[in-house]
């Protein structure tokens, strides 16, 4: 931009002059956290869709139909008077399909899966409320959730603050959370021999979140969770997992703005490591392209890597102690990639996302010989959102 | 979206991008209240306004104020150190003494009667208030408050994220632009012949104030007298600028600088505005332009 | 990769540099924020938790589903 442009190195009488001004009111109120200024409500509903087992890795040889889920949402936040805003969310899920429910060695020893025969039908129903309190320095919120489906009942509290620092630079969040949790199995179409079972998950969130410069943001963070009760997926035929599993993440993400292309990269990278011995690397990268006023496009990319836990195989033989054979537990790599639309009519933003998954064959650093259940996936969502 | 009123002594533009029309609407109300506020509450024309209180008590005893009101006074404190004086509230009161509509030049006796009641340096003010030690001084906050409002409004409209938004009070601007590809594009009008731009600016996250005598000055002989006065002599500059419009962060400090300028030898005032190192242009009494503003 | 992970922050924080309230219009962005879309985020983490051992991004982690 030439000499229009703001020079950083101010003479002395330039920056007396504007440390001077910005202590005035109307310059300090940028940095102070208030409620959105208008109120906005939102539906959104999405599609997931597994790829079929291949009929060459079920033991029957007959392809199998996997998970289809289709999902609702709703959400619509509010804010009242100066300081407060309230939240409500809501979701309806309704899943159909097979799932694996155990894995033998077939006659040429090759993994064979034997999936849970004909279609389950599940319908699940979760809502959720949400306070909010601005104050000068940030924000404290406080959330109950509660999902119900057949067989699963979960009642969680959160409460959460996030502060920003005297310069407005940086802020830092701290998260908590409590979920009592109810299993009561049906005796449907995968056989099982639980009929009642809890548990709980504790969990705590600290983060950082620090501005680089006009364009760039970074953060860090950094979590525990703690879940204690029946771990064990009472839908698989051999499965006994222990009843207690903590959890570590720690979290970055950055984003930079770039002017001439208009557009945004968006970079998030979690570690994971719990002690089940599982151990996790996901890398997300988007670039976010404005078309003009309305129209935003973004491409983006996903890894996922995970390590065995060490109870897992592939094929369960009751030793007593821990397995499981639930290839959700195994090691492997997933890459998924997708595309997001946005476009803006007014107060209206609509927005529809496409997304495919793939779990990786095998030359990632944790893969061994993947599980034959190992699951591809479509997912799809298109939703709305609207500004009163 | 454009919301045109009157305030501030001028036609006022507000132009809004938000993602739509009622929306934008209800923020330009809002930051219209914030003008009116500031105006009601500065003006020398209102008795009810802080300054009218403050000119009211000069000599007699101190007036309580708020932040704001303090932090104004900081301000022109800052800015009166800064340009070696010059920048003077209090200097509203020569006023007085000069008829810019007769076109004749004040009686001598008068100014410097007048003088004595100018004097920045013996204002006393504090986190809570302000005392004018001699009855017959006056604060004149037209030198920051219409500039603090543009300021002030233009936070408003970025505090309740539009996309964009431009603040026009009587000529001085601010403007911000969420989008670095639309910036705003603003023509700096010639100071003699309004309808044509001496230069096009564009802003997208800054503000542009102009300082001119495009109106109200004497003219006698070839001698023209503008009626931006010298707080120390009580007389316009010698050989002042006709015009100065500076490109800054925020409008208080573009307004300021601008009339600081205008105080100054038309060759001091080039010098000091190339060291304060922000874009600037001025248009001496000769008609030619300097500045990195100039010939854009 | 714990030490790598720190000692870049470090690098990150030392090069920060002031960033005044006028100039924050674009790290106010959609694009800029951690999380756009709450309902698109909610139901990607989802697909995710389900189908791999691990879960959590930001924030703690909430309610249960019996997620298959």
């Amino acid at each position: 931009m030439g000499s229009n442009t703001l020079d950083k190195a101010k003479s002395p009488a330039l920056a007396a002059l504007l440390s001077s001004a910005v202590l005035l009111p109307a310059y300090q109120s940028a940095q102070a956290d208030a409620p959105p200024e208008s109120s906005e409500i939102g539906f959104r509903y999405g599609k997931y869709q597994e790829d079929a087992v291949a009929g060459g890795d079920t033991l029957s040889g007959e392809k199998s139909g996997r998970y289809d889920i289709d999902v609702a949402q709703f959400n619509l936040i509010v804010p009242v008077g100066d300081s407060w805003s309230v939240g409500l969310t809501g979701q309806w899920e309704s899943m159909s399909g097979a799932s694996p429910w155990f894995s033998v060695y077939g006659a040429d020893g090759q993994q064979k899966v034997i999936m849970s025969g004909a279609s389950i039908e599940d319908h699940r129903a979760e809502y959720g409320v949400e306070a909010r309190y601005f104050h000068e320095e940030g924000n404290i919120g406080f959330n109950y959730v509660n999902s119900k489906e057949d067989d699963y009942h979960s009642d969680s509290i959160g409460a959460d603050a996030s502060l920003n620092s005297a310069d407005g630079l940086r802020t830092y969040s701290l998260a908590l959370s409590t979920s009592v949790d109810k299993i009561t199995p049906t005796r449907g179409v995968a056989p099982t021999n639980t009929l009642k079972a809890d548990k709980d998950i504790h969990s705590i969130w600290m983060g950082v979140s620090q501005i680089i410069n006009d364009r760039s943001i970074f953060n860090l963070g950094l979590g525990y969770t703690q879940r204690q009760g029946y771990l064990t997926d009472p839908y698989k035929y051999r499965d006994n997992r222990p009843d207690n599993r903590e959890e570590l993440v720690l979290s970055g993400g950055y984003r930079h703005f770039f002017d001439d292309q208009n557009g945004a990269l968006q970079a998030d990278y979690r570690y994971f490591i719990d002690s089940w011995d599982v151990e996790s690397h996901t890398l997300e990268l988007a670039w976010v392209q404005n078309l003009n006023n309305d129209i935003q496009v973004t491409p983006f990319i996903r890894g996922y890597n995970q390590s065995q836990a060490n109870f897992y195989s592939d094929v369960v033989v009751d030793t007593g102690g821990y397995y499981s054979d639930d290839h959700r537990l195994s090691s492997y790599s997933t890459v998924s990639y997708g595309l997001r639309l946005k476009k803006n009519f007014g107060p209206w933003r609509v927005s529809a996302t496409a997304e495919r998954y793939e779990s990786a064959e095998g030359g990632w650093r944790y893969s061994q010989v993947p599980n034959k259940a190992l699951v591809d996936f479509w997912g799809y969502s298109l939703g709305f959102t609207y500004n009163f | 979206m454009k919301y045109a009123f009157k305030a501030m002594g001028g036609p006022c533009v507000f132009r809004i991008k938000a993602r739509s029309e009622h929306i934008a609407y209800d923020h330009a109300q809002a930051a219209h209240e914030e003008v009116l506020r500031l105006e009601r509450r500065y003006s020398r024309y209102r008795e009810d306004s802080i300054t009218s209180t403050i000119n009211a008590s000069a000599g007699k005893n101190s007036v309580s104020i708020d932040e704001e009101t303090y932090r104004l006074l900081n301000y022109a404190d800052t800015a009166f150190k800064v340009s070696g004086g010059l920048f003077d509230l209090t200097s509203g009161v020569l006023r007085r003494c000069w008829d810019f509509r007769s076109q004749t030049l004040p009686n001598q006796d008068e100014v410097e009667r007048t003088l004595t009641r100018v004097g920045w340096a013996g204002v006393r003010f504090s986190k809570g208030e302000v005392f004018l030690p001699d009855i017959g001084m006056e604060i004149d906050f037209g030198g920051v408050v219409k500039e603090y409002a543009v300021d002030a409004a233009l936070a408003l409209l970025k505090k309740r994220e539009v996309e964009g938004a431009l603040v026009d009070l009587a000529g001085d601007i601010g403007a911000f632009s969420n989008d670095p590809g639309t910036p705003w594009d603003i023509g700096i009008k010639h100071p003699r012949s309004p309808e044509k731009a001496v230069a096009t600016v564009q802003l997208a996250n800054s503000a542009l104030a102009s300082s001119g005598d495009y109106e109200r000055c004497i003219v006698i002989g070839d001698r023209r007298y503008s009626h931006i006065l010298n707080p120390k002599t009580g007389w316009p500059t010698n050989n002042a600028p006709l015009a100065v419009s500076i490109l800054a962060p925020n409008c208080l400090v573009a307004g300021s600088s601008a009339t600081i300028a205008m105080l100054m030898h038309s060759s001091a005032a080039r010098a000091w505005l190339s060291e304060l190192g922000i874009p600037w242009l001025l248009v001496d009494s000769d008609l030619n332009t300097y500045g990195t503003l100039a010939g854009i | 990769m714990k030490n790598s992970l720190f000692v870049l922050s470090i690098i990150a924080l030392t090069g920060c540099q002031t960033v005044e309230p006028w100039e924050r219009g674009i790290l106010a962005k959609e694009e800029m924020q951690w999380q756009a879309s709450t309902m698109e985020a909610r139901f990607r983490q989802q697909m995710f938790n389900s189908k791999e051992a691990s879960s959590g991004t930001s924030g703690a982690a909430g309610g249960g589903c019996g997620c298959n």
